[in-house]
């Protein structure tokens, strides 16, 4: 009986380091963070679903762990998965110390100069292209003429998700020739929620009615900050049903919004969350864990734009009742023009000023 | 808009005063709580670490009873047991006051991330728990200007100016008052004339523990309705240079907080009014940096502790 048992756990021992093994190192946001790290997280578990693989996670509680936790996980894993921009250095000291071991940067630009480690593969995302969908959107929504846009630290992320915004009210002028504009602001933080809904505050009573948060936690402020404005233009306190959110908005003809961002936020504030603007974070791990499981796992930079599922607008589960269909069918269309080319949202200062939408709907 | 006319744009709304006051409200409860600590003699650079674990025993009270109330209520109790603790140490034992509540604020930052993880069931930030209801004063809704300011406060704001006088009151007018300062002058003296040192100390030091706690709790049910890791963002600090910009009287505190709110408000706004590169709009988010830099340097007089601050009382 001994003997057997021993056999089955030394067979086990066998077959688990044998096994296909991947271990993801968050970043100081940790799990739970509903963002980045729990994006990032879902797509390495849906590939353990599909593949069977070995997953764990390394949370770093100081950006001076990154490179303890990147160095462990690679000692030990098949695939190391690190998470977001501020681990970019910490990832191209240790990759190059390893190179057996394959890496997956989840948003972290090639270093300077451009050499990318054979043994990385990292991952962009176009967050212009699903900012240019809620632009769109907000600029079809808008009963004031206005929008917002709040960023955090306008590092090239937020920016790109200020150039697609912008067009996409610009594209929403040219087509409608409306004149909404757009007042931008940026909170200098990712965290301080009390500033962004301050700021979110300042922009409603500038006559915006429609804000757009890229700006990390800080959103959660403007989401509050919309939820509070609305209440008071409706009258209901804040444990109403969406039922009665949504009547009233139709019944004041006007309400105040919040566009989420990253992750599908619409959830936190039902009925005052207009969309969110997506970046599938879960698509690149799940696309580079997919990859180095199949051996083709090639290193070097991919951007995930919205043909690549890597950006998208969210299902709009509370509030696609809000919005009329035209505007739907409209944004579903320039979501095709997008992949198939026919549009380009532009990704620059430059290109955001020479933009200009040539587009017609085909209805 | 010139830079000129947007700030005067920007003073003649309502939004600016309404926002300066959301702002200076955490820093006049905390600089209050520091002003209650020094004028004993104790210092306190906790601040910070209490308003953490204010912010968020608040959150976690209004979770489990779903009441707002009682979530102030264990934010005040917390706070006090932090404060008691720095009180303890400092006073009991004479210990470093820097180094006591130095770990005071790792204790806070540490005790709320590791218990946010059992209790939330992930780290970062806390679920959305009710928040304490706005004040609606009917009558002033209509009077313009005034009413879109006052139209929908949270209550902490009124109770913070309220807090104000009558620490005011309390130090500079009641005979308790008038041996807290004593005791923070010299102690010596005091104690030869029959004042317990040691027992008005914990008073000053749990105080600073009461209001600190306040102003946590402000921060996460008052605006939010959520913890979040980063709270309170280095306000605790800000609240202690107010306190010292007061000259360590609750009314100067006040005014100092406030001036901190406004130039804080005067950059929210700018950033939406101003068409500037986002460059630029970075450099703005310096304005209530270098505004505290300009008053500190220019326009105060030369400001005084407490003599006997941060001296830990011996007797002999």
């Amino acid at each position: 009986m001994k003997k057997a048992v021993l056999l089955v756990l030394l067979m086990a021992l066998v077959v688990s380091s044998f096994a296909f093994k991947v271990i993801m190192v968050s970043d100081v946001g940790g799990l739970g963070d509903k963002s980045f790290n729990d994006g990032t997280w879902a797509g390495i578990l849906k590939a353990k679903d599909k593949y069977g693989i070995d997953v764990q996670v390394i949370q770093s509680k100081e950006q001076s762990d990154y490179v303890d936790n990147l160095s462990n996980a690679a000692k030990e894993a098949d695939v190391v998965v690190a998470v977001g921009f501020m681990m970019s250095n910490a990832l191209f000291d240790v990759a190059p110390q390893y190179p057996a071991t394959k890496f997956i940067g989840i948003d972290i630009a090639p270093p300077e100069g451009g050499k990318v480690p054979k043994n990385v593969q990292l991952y962009l995302f176009k967050e212009q292209e699903s900012a240019f969908f809620v632009g769109y959107l907000a600029a079809a929504m808008t009963k004031t003429g206005k929008v917002g846009f709040i960023g955090g630290i306008a590092i090239p992320p937020v920016e790109r998700f200020r150039y697609g915004y912008m067009a996409g009210v610009k594209a929403y002028n040219d087509i409608y020739g409306d004149n909404v504009e757009v007042v931008v602001g940026y909170t200098e933080s990712f965290t301080d929620a009390a500033k962004g809904k301050s700021m979110a505050l300042a922009q409603y009573a500038e006559g915006a009615d429609i804000i757009f948060a890229a700006a990390g936690a800080c959103g959660n402020g403007v989401i509050d900050a919309a939820k509070e404005k609305s209440l008071k233009l409706y009258g209901i306190d804040a444990n109403a049903d969406l039922a009665t959110v949504i009547d009233k908005y139709f019944e004041k003809g006007e309400g105040y919004f919040a566009i989420g961002v990253d992750s599908d936020q619409d959830y936190m504030a039902p009925g005052y969350v207009l969309a969110s603007a997506l970046k599938r974070v879960d698509n690149a791990s799940y696309y580079g864990v997919r990859d180095a499981y199949r051996n083709r796992f090639k290193g070097g930079l991919q951007v995930l734009g919205a043909l690549e599922d890597g950006v998208s607008l969210s299902q709009m589960k509370y509030t696609k009742g809000l919005v009329p269909a035209r505007i739907l069918a409209e944004i579903e269309y320039l979501n095709y023009a997008i992949k198939s080319g026919l549009l380009v949202v532009p990704d620059n200062e430059n290109d955001l000023n020479n933009f200009s939408a040539d587009i017609e709907f085909p209805f | 808009m010139n830079v000129f006319q947007a700030v005067f744009y920007s003073l003649s709304t309502p939004i600016f005063y309404k926002l300066m006051l959301i702002s200076a409200t955490p820093l006049i409860f905390a600089a209050l709580g520091g002003v209650f600590s020094e004028v004993t003699g104790v210092t306190n650079i906790a601040l910070e670490g209490i308003m953490k674990i204010g912010a968020f025993t608040a959150v976690v009270f209004t979770f489990y009873t779903g009441n707002p109330w009682l979530g102030l209520l264990g934010a005040i109790i917390a706070g006090v047991m932090l404060a008691w603790l720095h009180a303890y140490v400092s006073i009991r034992w004479s210990a470093d006051q820097i180094v006591s509540a130095t770990a005071l604020i790792l204790i806070a930052s540490g005790l709320s991330a590791f218990l946010m993880e059992p209790i939330f069931g992930h780290s970062g930030q806390t679920d959305f728990v009710a928040k304490i209801p706005k004040v609606k004063i009917p009558a002033i809704q209509n009077v313009p200007f005034f009413g879109q300011i006052f139209d929908e406060m949270s209550i902490f704001v009124y109770l913070a100016f309220i807090a104000v006088a009558l620490s005011w009151f309390l130090i500079y007018k009641t005979p308790l008052g008038l041996r807290m300062r004593a005791v923070g002058e010299n102690p010596k003296s005091a104690d030869t004339l029959g004042v317990n040192v040691f027992r008005i100390r914990y008073f000053g030091v749990l105080m600073s523990g009461v209001l600190a706690a306040f102003a946590g709790a402000y921060l996460s049910i008052g605006e939010l309705g959520q913890f979040q890791e980063n709270m309170p963002s280095g306000k605790g600090f800000i609240a202690l240079a107010a306190m010292i910009l007061g000259n360590w009287n609750p009314v100067g505190a006040m005014w100092a907080a406030l001036l901190f709110g406004a130039s804080d408000a005067l950059n929210i706004q700018l950033q939406s009014i101003l068409d500037i590169p986002p460059e630029m709009k970075a450099l703005l988010n310096l304005l209530p940096f270098v505004i505290t830099i300009i008053v500190v340097s220019g326009f105060v007089g030369k400001t005084r502790p407490p003599a006997a601050d941060g001296v830990p009382y011996e007797k002999e």
